[in-house]
């Protein structure tokens, strides 16, 4: 994984692109362990680092906006997919955005499909436990990775780190919606107490 | 749900999870998932929502749209389940589009730059909650941590992408989980 001096902007007016894009998402999808967050490492590598359609800093403005709008955060594909083309305009943003999202779901619908219309057979298996049981681990250690790695790119000083690690604690302790931690965390913001 | 005549239709599916996803404005989508299908609609009853809620998080994906995907094939089939999927999305994605639309627009302005820098140091926190979250789950089995601790090594300190990850961590952890003889 060397890190690459130049970052070529990758934009999805030309299909080509777009297809690769739509098959990365694709081939993602079935990948998705406990709901769909362990995903978050693995986008960030390819909306900054692979295709460089966003910043660091957009991809965490956008996490957070996916967290805070109402729906599945997991919409946050769509806010990828958007900042891929949004260069080129809004309806090639939104229009791309929607492909990124039927991309990621496509795969995973179509299993969840059939494993709606098969599942007695799919609870009672002994690969059923072993999964749940062997994948949960796995699943943890990623979601920490995940934590982390959202959390160095979000916060840079010593001030964010704390307001992270209060709303942290609470998420944990408390049954408070976090709509709140984010509205007081962008108060923060809006007085300049925290900082990018 | 023999009775076919109390099966919900494509449009009714579509109705009812998009009842879901408004109600769930704000949070706690899968508490008002079970309220309208299982309360409200009774399409299903709690013990078959629950089932399905194990078979939705057992399976990749995001877990409220899997669920919302698993109704809507058992009563209709993929069909169904494209009108459920539909119904859960429409309104949340439209409305995420045009947040994204507004962020990608508007982000130089630094008012909006400055809340969104506050708003960030919350969203991190949520981030790194997730797996404090399920950790107590694991906490006392040794070789579920040093699974755990593995895979977080492995893709903090050597950079292993998710992918090969899963796919050497996971059969190694089924194997060693797998059923044996009478133990269950």
């Amino acid at each position: 994984m060397s890190a690459t001096a130049v970052c070529h902007a990758v934009q999805l007016g030309d299909w080509r692109q777009l297809l690769a894009v739509i098959w990365d998402f694709l081939s993602l999808s079935l990948f998705s362990l406990g709901g769909g967050n362990t995903l978050l490492t693995e986008y960030h590598r390819m909306a900054v680092d692979q295709y460089c359609w966003l910043s660091s800093r957009q991809f965490a403005d956008i996490y957070a906006i996916a967290e805070a709008a109402p729906g599945p955060s997991s919409m946050i594909v769509g806010l990828l997919g958007m900042g891929a083309a949004v260069k080129e305009g809004p309806l090639w943003g939104v229009f791309s955005g929607l492909m990124a999202e039927i991309a990621i779901l496509l795969p995973s619908t179509l299993l969840m499909v059939a494993a709606a219309l098969s599942w007695n057979r799919t609870l009672n298996s002994p690969g059923r436990v072993a999964f749940e049981r062997g994948l949960g681990p796995v699943t943890l250690g990623i979601l920490f990775a995940v934590g982390l790695k959202i959390l160095r790119i979000s916060d840079h000083d010593t001030p964010a780190y704390a307001v992270s690690l209060v709303v942290c604690v609470l998420m944990l302790r408390t049954k408070i919606s976090p709509l709140w931690f984010m509205a007081v965390a962008g108060l923060m913001g809006a007085l300049g107490l925290v900082n990018r | 749900m023999a009775d076919d005549a109390a099966q919900p239709t494509h449009w009714q599916l579509f109705i009812g999870m998009q009842q879901v996803a408004l109600s769930s404005f704000g949070g706690g989508l899968s508490a008002w998932s079970e309220r309208i299908v299982v309360e409200q609609r009774q399409w299903m009853t709690k013990e078959e929502f629950i089932t399905g809620l194990t078979v939705a998080r057992l399976f990749p994906g995001p877990n409220q749209i899997n669920m919302a995907v698993y109704i809507g094939s058992r009563f209709r089939g993929l069909t169904g389940a494209i009108a459920a999927l539909f119904g859960m999305l429409l309104l949340p994605f439209s409305l995420l589009m045009l947040l994204g639309l507004g962020y990608f627009y508007l982000h130089e302005i630094l008012a909006v730059d400055r809340v969104l820098a506050g708003v960030i140091t919350a969203s991190a926190g949520m981030a790194l909650s997730m797996g404090f979250k399920i950790a107590g789950a694991y906490s006392r089995d040794p070789v579920a941590m040093l699974l755990a601790g593995a895979s977080f090594l492995a893709m903090t300190v050597f950079h292993v992408r998710l992918v090969p990850l899963v796919l050497v961590a996971g059969p190694l952890a089924m194997a060693w989980y797998w059923p044996r003889g009478e133990q269950r």
